[in-house]
C-alpha cells in the first residue's frame, strides 16, 4: 500500500461552479420520474381502453377547434376538470400548471386582437387551448406509453412505426438512467476545481454514444436470434368493459352537445 | 463516523427505505445484504449524498448531512472526497479519454501538481495491477478491467470510506477472489468499507458485520457476519438462500443452498 493511502487526506476544496451538472441531473430526473410514474396505479384507476381514450381525445380536440359555441367549450372544460379531479394531487397540479401556462401565453398573444375590437377570439381561443392542453395531458398521464403506441394500430399506423416508437420510449428510459448515473459519478468525483468542465461533459456524451451504439447492435442481434426478418407485427387484445361503455356514453353525449349547441 | 436515525426514502411515493437506523464506526467493514429491490443501493446513494432522506437524520463525522448542506458546493466536494463510491455498472463511472486521465481526474481537481498526480496515478495502477492499460481508452477494456479502473479512480481521491455497490457482479471467479483480497487489505490499512452484495460465499471475507434488509425495505438484522450466516431461517425468509432438490451421486435429496445472484 502506498504511504498516502494509509493517511487521512488533508484537503480543503476550492469553490467551483457545478450548475451545469446539477441542472442536467435535475432535468434528467424529472424526465425519468415521468416515465417511472407510468406504473400500475393508472391501469387500476382508469380502466378505460387506450384505443377509446386516444380516439376520443383526438375527436374532442377536433370538436373543440371546430366549435363556435362558448357553452360547449365550457362543458368540455368542466368534463375534463372532473376527470382531472380523480387523479393524484401531484398530477392535478402538474397538468393544471401546464394548461394555465399555455392558456396564459395564448391570452397574451391575443391581447392585440382584443385592442382592435376582436374580443371574440380571446374569449373563445383561450379556453379552447386550456381544454386541449388538459385533454392531451390527461391522456399522457393516465395511459401507459406502451398502451398509447399499441392503440395507434387501430388507426392503421404501420406496425414498424409502432415498434420504432416503443423502442424509442424504452431507450429514453434506459439511456436516461445510464446518463443519470454518469452525471452522478461525475459529480461525486468532482471534488475540486475542474478547469476543463467541457472535456468531462463531452466524455460523458461520448461514452453515452458508444453505449447506445452497443445497445442498438446487441438488440438487433437479439431480435435476429429470435427470428426477426424485417417484418414486425403488433398484436393488440382489446376487451370491451363496463368502464369503456360509460366512457363512450359520456363522450357520445359530448358529441351530441357539440351538434345541438352548434345549431342553437 | 456514519450515523443514521429513522431514515426513510421513497421514489415518487414508492418506498425504498423504511425507518433505517444504523451506526458505522471508522475502520469497520460492513456488508449490506438483501434481496433485489430491498433498498441496499438506495442506502448507498444516501450515504454518498446523491439523495437526501425524506425523514430521519444522517450524520457523517458528527455533521448533519441535509439537502440544504449538499447545496453548498465547498462542503459537498469535501464530503465526496471523504466517501468514495464505486458504482455497480463501471461503464457509468468512466468518461475520460484514457485510463491515466481517468485516474488523474480526481487528484488534478484536488490541486496537486503534475508530478504528485503522476505518482498517485502510478501507485493506483500498480496497486490494482493495471499498468498495461495506462494509455488505453476505458471503453476498450473488459468488465473486470473496467471495475479495477473504477476502483482506482475512487482510490486516487484517498477517501476515508469506500462504498461499493455489488462489486462482484459480472466478474469471473479469479477476479472476484482477487477483489476480495484487495478489499480486505484496504480495510486492514484503515479504510472503512461498505459493500452491498448478494454473494454469501465471499461476504465473510469482505466484512466483519452484516446488515440484512428484507423485501419491506427495513433492516431485519445487524449482526457479525459469521453469526448472520448461521441463521439459515432468517436468510431463507429474506430470499437469500433457498431450498431445492438435486442429486449427489445418484441420490436425490434437498438441502439449503446459497446462491450468487
Amino acid at each position: 500500500m502506498p504511504e498516502w493511502l494509509l493517511k487521512d487526506e488533508n484537503y480543503i476544496p476550492q469553490a467551483d461552479k457545478d450548475t451545469f451538472v446539477n441542472k442536467s441531473i435535475l432535468s434528467l430526473l424529472s424526465i425519468l420520474s415521468r416515465f417511472k410514474t407510468q406504473s400500475g396505479y393508472r391501469v387500476e384507476t382508469f380502466r378505460v381502453s387506450a384505443v377509446l381514450k386516444v380516439a376520443f381525445t383526438i375527436f374532442l380536440i377536433v370538436l373543440l377547434s371546430l366549435s363556435r359555441s362558448f357553452t360547449f367549450i365550457i362543458i368540455v372544460n368542466v368534463y375534463l376538470l372532473l376527470i382531472l379531479s380523480m387523479m393524484r394531487t401531484g398530477e392535478i397540479l402538474k397538468i393544471l400548471r401546464m394548461s394555465f401556462i399555455v392558456a396564459f401565453f395564448t391570452f397574451i398573444i391575443l391581447i392585440p386582437a382584443a385592442f382592435w375590437g376582436n374580443y371574440y377570439s380571446m374569449i373563445m381561443i383561450t379556453p379552447k387551448v386550456f381544454a386541449t392542453v388538459m385533454a392531451v395531458n390527461i391522456l399522457s398521464h393516465s395511459t401507459q406509453w406502451h398502451s398509447i403506441t399499441s392503440a395507434l394500430k387501430t388507426f392503421f399506423v404501420p406496425d414498424i412505426f409502432i415498434l420504432v416508437l416503443d423502442i424509442t420510449i424504452k431507450y429514453i428510459m434506459l439511456l436516461g438512467e445510464f446518463s443519470l448515473n454518469m452525471l452522478y459519478s461525475l459529480k461525486l468525483r468532482s471534488v475540486g476545481k475542474n478547469r476543463n468542465k467541457y472535456a468531462s461533459i463531452s466524455g460523458v456524451a461520448g461514452t453515452m454514444f458508444i453505449k447506445s451504439k452497443e445497445m442498438a447492435e446487441d438488440m438487433y442481434t437479439a431480435m435476429e436470434c429470435r427470428g426477426y426478418t424485417g417484418e414486425y407485427r403488433v398484436y393488440t387484445k382489446t376487451k370491451f368493459t363496463y368502464a369503456d361503455f360509460i366512457y363512450m356514453m359520456i363522450n357520445i353525449v359530448i358529441i351530441f352537445a357539440f351538434f345541438y349547441l352548434g345549431k342553437v | 463516523m456514519i450515523e443514521m436515525k429513522n431514515v426513510s426514502y421513497a421514489y415518487e411515493g414508492i418506498c425504498a427505505l423504511k425507518d433505517v437506523t444504523l451506526h458505522i464506526s471508522k475502520g469497520e467493514a460492513i456488508a449490506l445484504l438483501g434481496p433485489n429491490g430491498s433498498g441496499k443501493s438506495t442506502l448507498l446513494k444516501l450515504i454518498n449524498g446523491i439523495v437526501s432522506p425524506d425523514a430521519g437524520s444522517y450524520k457523517f463525522n458528527n455533521e448533519d448531512i441535509t439537502h440544504k448542506k449538499l447545496q453548498d458546493t465547498k462542503f459537498t466536494k469535501l464530503f465526496h472526497q471523504k466517501i468514495g463510491f464505486v458504482f455497480q455498472n463501471s461503464d457509468t463511472q468512466l468518461f475520460c479519454a484514457d485510463v491515466f486521465d481517468e485516474i488523474a481526474f480526481g487528484p488534478r481537481q484536488m490541486g496537486m501538481n503534475e508530478s504528485d498526480v503522476d505518482q498517485r496515478v502510478n501507485d493506483c495502477l500498480s496497486l490494482l495491477n493495471i499498468q498495461d492499460f495506462k494509455h488505453r481508452p476505458p471503453y476498450h477494456l473488459s468488465g473486470g478491467e473496467k471495475r479495477k479502473v473504477a476502483i482506482a479512480c475512487v482510490l486516487a481521491l484517498n477517501p476515508e470510506v469506500l462504498v461499493l455497490d455489488e462489486p462482484m457482479n459480472g466478474l469471473d471467479p479469479r477476479t472476484q477472489r482477487w477483489l476480495v483480497g484487495f478489499l480486505s487489505n484496504l480495510n486492514k490499512a484503515g479504510k472503512t468499507l461498505i459493500t452491498s452484495t448478494h454473494n454469501l460465499e465471499l461476504v465473510q471475507e469482505i466484512s466483519k458485520r452484516s446488515i440484512l434488509f428484507d423485501e419491506n425495505h427495513c433492516i431485519v438484522a445487524d449482526l457479525p457476519t459469521d453469526d448472520l450466516l448461521q441463521d439459515v431461517d432468517l436468510l431463507k425468509r429474506v430470499n437469500l438462500v433457498d431450498e431445492f432438490y438435486h442429486k449427489h451421486e445418484g441420490n436425490e435429496h434437498k438441502h439449503f443452498h446459497m446462491h450468487n445472484f
